[in-house]
Parts: structure tokens; sequence; C-alpha cells
């Protein structure tokens, strides 16, 4: 019967199986192939790719741990701290303080010792040999005001700095504007951020649509055999966007494992101080930064394929 | 491949039009073409032979009128549903088209397999050497494309074309890179083919071929379909005058 096809109904399992071997083959080995193949074209996409994710991945993180940095500070700035005489009485005190809890612009009044206020200083950097320079303790007591709204801070400051109770030469740790220049500061910071993660992304998916056109055109017979034949056309064109992905996706990992890396290098080798300077930033923010990284890449990485392969396959 | 037992219109071009800007490569193309029937597509350079083609296969798009192949409207297709009107079309190229790092078993299953997914490794094997034996080259499917003379390389582009049983083979210039003998052994193939039920058109510049294969001949002068000369009835070719 030579010459004689004989078709077999196979049973639909196994028609799934060889449909699944034959998109494995064709679509992810023939991108993985193509990809190492072509490594000299893609290195630089590569190259850029993981500068671009490296860079969001720790200007994420920072940006991450200004933001709880704003958010402290906010809370600080609506905080007054009013600052007591060494030998006020106890009664200016107690007069001060009642009337600070009957203000309405007020939500609550707490009271700071003097030993708390060393023990407090302690643990802010640079503080602490300010403290230890001297046989006595440098930090005043202080009531301790949390104004409703940070906009009636100044108001309370007014009325409390020339109170009898109250230190002359430092009365209260009202500074006019300190919080709004710390938000200008921040969003200075993260529009010069969002721009350069901007311009470095431009850059990445160019390069990237780049190398996939080259891809394309070095397999330009492969393609045009698969159209002609009737492959589907995600068959003609999912390699193409895998081996973008694949691109993307090595990017990520080296990207996200450098965050990770720097990230809890910083968390380890800054002890204490790392956790003022950025707050929330722990091992897990660490990770998750990290992982959004590598999904980052893939995203980019098929993204930037997809535009390409729009681009380019019809030609 | 089946006998022919009623022939079907595989090819229906009603009113056909193409324009490249102000230019018209096809004139108002009237045509059908039966499975089982072999035309010879013929013209001189320019005339509009690869546009009539590249409309078949819905690589390009008629200006207006319509091209039906299989019952399929081509004309309307949008670009989802190209692939299926593909697989309706085996192609043939005078360059071959093979894939360098394939053999030509290779090349034959390739074309299988990726227009359809379902057919297992075993299968495409199997028909692809069935194929290659049909063509007259089953002992040189191990062989790479640069290890086959043009003729052998052609046989396998062919194989390929033919190997998921389409109702229509196109070829445009397919002896235009063979001698003379290796080209009346194509033509010797692709009637064949016909004989076997498949539709078969070849665009060709080979008047020798022409003229001794009394085969049907529909001729192309700027783009219009100056002639449709019934098989046998092969005389003087019109268009050689302004070729």
């Amino acid at each position: 019967m030579a010459g004689v096809v004989v078709k077999v109904r196979f049973p639909a399992r196994r028609t799934l199986q060889t449909v699944a071997a034959n998109v494995f083959r064709y679509l992810v080995q023939g991108a993985a192939r193509s990809w190492a193949r072509n490594l000299g074209g893609t290195a630089p996409a590569l190259g850029s790719m993981t500068l671009l994710l490296l860079i969001s991945g720790v200007v994420g993180v920072t940006g991450f741990a200004l933001y709880n940095l704003e958010q402290v500070e906010a809370a600080q700035a609506s905080m007054l701290h009013v600052y007591l005489r060494d030998n006020a009485s106890a009664d200016d005190i107690l007069a001060l303080r009642n009337r600070l809890e009957a203000d309405p612009r007020v939500a609550k009044v707490g009271y700071t010792t003097k030993d708390e206020a060393l023990r407090r200083a302690k643990s802010i950097p640079g503080l602490p040999e300010l403290a230890d320079s001297t046989d006595s303790n440098p930090f005043p007591a202080s009531l301790d005001v949390q104004a409703k709204s940070i906009d009636d801070v100044a108001a309370i400051d007014a009325s409390v700095r020339y109170d009898l109770a109250v230190d002359p030469v430092y009365p209260t740790s009202y500074d006019r504007g300190a919080y709004q220049r710390i938000q200008s500061v921040l969003f200075g910071l993260g529009v010069a951020g969002l721009a350069f993660i901007g311009l470095l992304g431009f850059v990445a998916v160019s390069v990237t649509m780049n190398s996939i056109k080259a891809a394309i055109h070095a397999r330009r017979d492969e393609v045009r055999i698969m159209q002609l034949v009737g492959a589907p056309r995600w068959m003609v064109r999912g390699p193409f966007l895998i081996e973008g992905a694949i691109t993307g996706a090595i990017a990520g990992l080296v990207a996200g494992a450098v965050t990770f890396g720097l990230t809890a290098a910083a968390i380890t080798g800054g002890s204490g101080g790392f956790n003022q300077l950025a707050p929330g930033v722990t091992f897990a923010v660490a990770a998750f930064a990290a992982l959004l990284v590598v999904v980052a890449g893939l995203l980019l990485g098929s993204g930037s394929s997809l535009i390409s392969i729009r681009r380019h396959m019809e030609s | 491949m089946r006998p022919i037992v009623n022939p079907r219109p595989i090819v229906r071009f009603h009113g056909v039009t193409r324009a490249y800007g102000s230019r018209l490569a096809i004139d108002d193309v009237d045509l059908t073409l039966q499975s089982g029937e072999m035309a010879l597509l013929v013209g001189p350079s320019g005339a509009g032979k690869t546009t009539l083609l590249k409309l078949i296969n819905r690589e390009i798009r008629p200006t207006s009128g319509e091209v039906w192949v299989d019952g399929m409207a081509a004309h309307e297709l949008s670009a989802s549903h190209v692939a299926e009107l593909r697989r309706k079309v085996g192609v043939v190229f005078q360059d071959y088209k093979l894939l360098p790092r394939l053999t030509a078993l290779e090349n034959v299953a390739f074309g299988l397999q990726v227009s359809d997914l379902r057919v297992s490794d075993e299968e495409a094997r199997e028909r692809s050497r069935d194929a290659l034996e049909a063509v007259g080259i089953g002992d040189r499917g191990d062989s790479f494309p640069h290890q086959l003379s043009g003729g052998q390389q052609q046989r396998v582009a062919v194989a390929r074309a033919v190997v998921a049983q389409p109702p229509l083979l196109i070829a445009d210039e397919p002896t235009g890179n063979l001698d003379q003998e290796t080209a009346w052994e194509l033509m010797d193939l692709f009637e064949d083919i016909a004989a076997w039920g498949t539709a078969v058109l070849v665009a060709t510049h080979n008047v020798d071929i022409v003229t001794r294969l009394q085969r049907r001949v529909l001729t192309l002068v700027h783009g219009r379909l100056v002639r449709d000369q019934p098989a046998g009835q092969t005389g003087r070719m019109a268009w050689l005058a302004s070729s």
C-alpha cells in the first residue's frame, strides 16, 4: 500500500499530547534555539533592559522608603513638641497641659520627661554622640501636642511659646515650611526618577524591538514558509514573542536578584540607622520588589516583541 | 491523492481588478479552474502572472471583483482566516524556498506539522516519506538541500506543497532555475498531480513547455486575460510578440 495514507482516528488525549508536543517544539524550543543563535544581536537589548530594570528596582525601593518617610514626616509635622523650662513648676506645666487639652484644635497631649527625651534621642542617628558629650541631660521635658490638622500647628505654636512653663530660648519644635520643603524635594525626586526611568524604558524598548526585528529578518525564510503553508498566525508570531519574553525574563531575573541583594545588604549593613532613613523597607519588601522587577521584565520583553512583530512581520 | 470523481471549481475569478496606484496589474479578469485541471499561465514580464497567483493565495486582495478558492471568498477573507485558505493551496517557487538546516524529509514534515499541529512526528515522517516517494526522490530524504541538485530541490518543494493534499497547487516560474530536461521532468510531475485530482496552475515563461505540453493556456498581457486556450489547442503564443 505504498503511497496511500491511512488516517487513523486518535483518541482525544493522544491528539492533545501531539498538539502540545508540536506547540512546545515549534514555539518554545524554536524560540529558545533562535534566541541562543542570535545572542550577539540580543545582547544590547538584554544589557539595556537589565540596566533599566535594575534602576527601576532600586528607584522603586527608594521611592517606597521616601513615601514612608514622607508619611512619618507628615505625622511628625502635625506633632508639636512644646519644650519645658528645666525649672518650670508642676502647677505651670499642669495649667499649660489643661489649656492645651481644652483647645478644640488639639487631638491629644502627651508628656515626655527629660529621661524619656534622652532615651528617644539616643535612637536617632547622630544624637547619641551629643548626649554622651556632656555629663548632664541636655534634652528638655516636653508636652507633645498632636494637632488635628497640620494647618493649625502654627496657631497652637503661637498660643504656647510665651507661656511661663515653656523654654524661652527654644520654645517648640515648630519649623515654618519644613514639611512643605520636604514635600517639594520628594516631588522633585519622584518626577526626576520617573523621567529617568521613562527615558531608559524608551531606550530598552527600542533596542529590544530592533533585536526582534533582526530575529525576524534572520528567520524570514522560515516565517515565509510557515505563512505559505497555512500555519496559524499565533504559530508564526509566537516564537518571536517568546524570544522577547526570554530576553525580558533573563534581564528581570538578573536585575531582580541584584535589587534584592542591594536592599538586603543595606538592611543588614545599615542596622538601626537604616530604619530611620528608609522606614518600612524590610526583606519582604525587597523580595516583593525583586518579584515585581522580574514580572516587569517579562512584560517589557514580550510587549516590545509584540510591537516589533506587528510592525515588521507583515512586511 | 485521490482520483477525480466529479470535477468542481477550485478557483473562480469574477471581474477581478488589482491596481497599484494608477497602474492596473490585473484588469477585469474572469476565469475558472476545475479540480484535476492543469493550466499554464503565460505572458510577458510584468503581465500580472505573479499578482494573479498572489490573489489566489491571499497575499494581496483584489481592488475589485471576487476571488473564490475551493469555496472560500479570498477577496473578503480577514487576516485571521488566511491560514485556513492557505492550507487549501500548495505553493511552489522558482527558488524552492527550502530551509537549509533541515533535511529534505524534515522540510516536508515541517510544512505539514506547522500547518496542522495534530500531526504527530510519526505520521509526519510517514506522510513526508510518501510524498518524497511520489515526487521521485524517496531515497534522498536524509539529504540537506545543499546536497541536492536544483531539480531535486524543486521536487522537495513540490512534495512539501502537496503533502497535505491541498485541492490546488500553484507554481510561480518553477522551471526558471532548471535545465530543460529537469524542467520537463517537473512538468510531468505536475501532470501526475493534476491526474490525481489537484487543480494545478503554473506561471511560466518557458515557451517550449507551453507549446509541447498542450495544456490549457491562460495568456495575460498588461493585466488582461487576452486568451484562454483549451487543452490541445495551443497555437502561436500571442504574448511572444509583446515580450
